[in-house]
């Protein structure tokens, strides 16, 4: 049981576009909506920048229809991989709450799987999947707690994709057998959101369970996200937040700060 | 070959229960009261009459009126001692969800059982989370004074219904050997609800339904909605007002009235834990006869259990 979420809504300049967006999601009924920032990665040292503050979208968010909360937004970056050496990680991916790859090519997907420090790994949904999914590397990212993703969006829009999205989550379904999936809309207008038990309903037709249909917009999601915040933890056990010190207190300091015994920062 | 073994899987629907009882109200060994009881929070009450004029009585004076406690609640006080309320704007597969009795029950997600430290049992339908039920009865009313909260009324709603098509009931014949099926007329019956056509017509684009065979067609009926947090005590009382109605020398053959349970309540009957898939239906639809009999259908859906 949790409560629904939609990890991929496209990311755009126009702010108005993507209230709208939200306002569609929050009414929709998810309590969680991610802004994808994608980026294709590139052989060179690249900026991919911060993103913008989620605190300047609203004065207030929108309320999740039927409950009493507002809308939680997130960021979220996709990067979009051809080649394993490309991949590097660096400072800026500590302001994205979800780090996602697009791997073009079977070796960078391998590579996904079994190391990259990712969340999750996006599934084609326009194009025909250039590589067969092998159970090890499928099954060596569901032990490390990363997330398979199928977006949706392109199937609304034209007929021809909607046959690459279906084929290549059914072909998925086999290897994967319906765990740590997730779906999600990739919407670049209100128009193309669906609502969640419309999308469990849909997870259906890609071979998924009634029960991991329904986990796909909802546990898996808080599961991925769950993943994302380890990244800004020691090991996903200690989380260290900056106290801010009062003004007055640092200048009684008379001694200068001494080395702490090992025990203390357990 | 592979593709098409999967999608006959999509031919099945989530799977849902409807246990069927025939009994008569003079009948001792009887169990109606027990049901009623047993069914806490009801949302929506609708009483039907078919066949002849004038209202369905008793209808206006169930559901009473109830407090809306800081947006939070819904609760009815009844007697004192006796209170019943269950959270506002909280979904069973998403949220936590609160219901008095005023026995405490809480369905709450793993977060929040992990912070809270109370025993409980895990949920039968969802994985992380669980279901904790106290023992003894809190009472809440000198609390309530402290929050801010604001009157509801139930609301009435009244409809009569012009040559509706209605199917055949014969009072011995629960299972529709000769007549209609259980799940057809539960089906007719919300087809009716909601003033769906039922002639099959060949120019609607909308309703290609038609009323179960054999029918007769009724020149008036009238539907008696009331909706609100309806206690099982107010539905007794309007079971018992519609037992009395046959007692008129001009009366229909047969009444029907449908208790819709709260889809989003922790319970169904008693304590038996209540869950929401695609669709959180816990109801259960009495239909009276002329010498007292009755049918009692009881539905819920995925993600609960049988009913009693």
């Amino acid at each position: 049981m949790a409560a629904f979420a939609d990890l991929c809504i496209s990311g755009t300049n126009d702010k108005k576009r993507l209230q709208s967006i939200i306002e569609t999601a929050a009414h929709l009924g998810y309590s969680t909506v991610a802004i994808n920032h994608l980026v294709e990665v590139q052989p060179k040292k690249q900026e991919i920048g911060k993103p913008k503050c989620v605190s300047e979208l609203f004065d207030h968010f929108p309320i999740v229809q039927g409950r009493s909360r507002p809308i939680r937004v997130l960021n979220r970056l996709t990067l979009v991989v051809s080649d394993t050496s490309h991949f590097r990680q660096t400072a800026d991916f500590k302001f994205y709450d979800i780090i996602a790859i697009y791997p073009k090519t079977e070796k960078v997907f391998h590579a996904a799987c079994m190391s990259c420090d990712v969340d999750i790994i996006c599934i084609a949904a326009t194009e025909k999947q250039p590589f067969h999914f092998k159970r090890p590397p499928v099954f060596g990212a569901i032990e490390r707690g990363v997330f398979f993703e199928i977006s949706y969006a392109a199937a609304i829009k034209d007929s021809t994709m909607r046959r690459y999205t279906i084929s290549n989550a059914i072909s998925l379904m086999e290897t994967c057998k319906g765990k740590n999936v997730i779906v999600s809309s990739g919407a670049e207008k209100p128009l193309e959101l669906r609502g969640p038990y419309d999308i469990a309903n849909l997870g259906l037709l890609f071979g998924l369970s009634e029960g991991d249909a329904k986990a796909a917009v909802s546990a898996n999601c808080r599961a991925a996200l769950l993943h994302g915040e380890t990244r800004k933890t020691a090991l996903g056990i200690i989380r260290t937040v900056k106290k801010s010190q009062p003004a007055d207190e640092r200048e009684d300091k008379e001694a200068p700060p001494s080395k702490k015994a090992k025990l203390d920062a357990m | 070959i592979q593709t098409s073994a999967m999608f006959s899987e999509l031919q099945k629907c989530p799977r849902n229960v409807l246990v069927c009882e025939r009994s008569s109200f003079m009948n001792e060994k009887s169990r109606h009261d027990k049901h009623v009881s047993q069914h806490y929070f009801n949302y929506k009450v609708s009483a039907r009459r078919y066949g002849c004029d004038g209202g369905v009585s008793g209808v206006e004076e169930t559901g009473g009126w109830g407090w809306m406690g800081a947006l939070t609640a819904l609760c009815v006080l009844c007697d004192p001692g006796r209170f019943y309320a269950l959270s506002y704007k909280t979904r069973i597969d998403q949220d936590d969800v609160v219901a008095l009795l005023p026995l405490l029950i809480l369905s709450v997600v793993k977060d929040t059982y992990e912070q809270l430290g109370l025993e409980g049992r895990p949920s039968q339908y969802y994985g992380s989370s669980a279901l904790l039920v106290g023992t003894e009865a809190w009472s809440l009313p000198p609390c309530l004074s402290r929050y801010p909260w604001k009157e509801l009324q139930a609301s009435v709603d009244t409809q009569t219904l012009r040559d509706l098509p209605c199917p055949v009931l014969h009072g011995d014949d629960l299972r529709g050997e000769t007549a209609c099926e259980p799940h057809a007329f539960l089906e007719w019956l919300g087809a009716v609800a909601f003033v769906i056509c039922s002639e099959n017509e060949a120019t609607s684009f909308l309703s290609t339904y038609e009323c179960p065979e054999p029918r007769t067609l009724v020149d008036q009926a009238v539907l008696c909605t009331v909706t609100g947090l309806l206690l099982p005590e107010d539905i007794h009382s309007l079971l018992e007002e519609l037992r009395r109605y046959f007692d008129q020398p001009k009366s229909s053959s047969w009444l029907s009235l449908v208790v819709h349970g709260f889809a989003d309540s922790p319970i169904s009957w008693g304590m038996a834990e209540h869950g929401f898939h695609k669709g959180g239906e816990n109801f259960y639809s009495f239909v009276l006869f002329k010498n007292q009999d009755y049918w009692l259908h009881m539905g819920t859906g995925a993600n609960d259990g049988c009913p009693p």
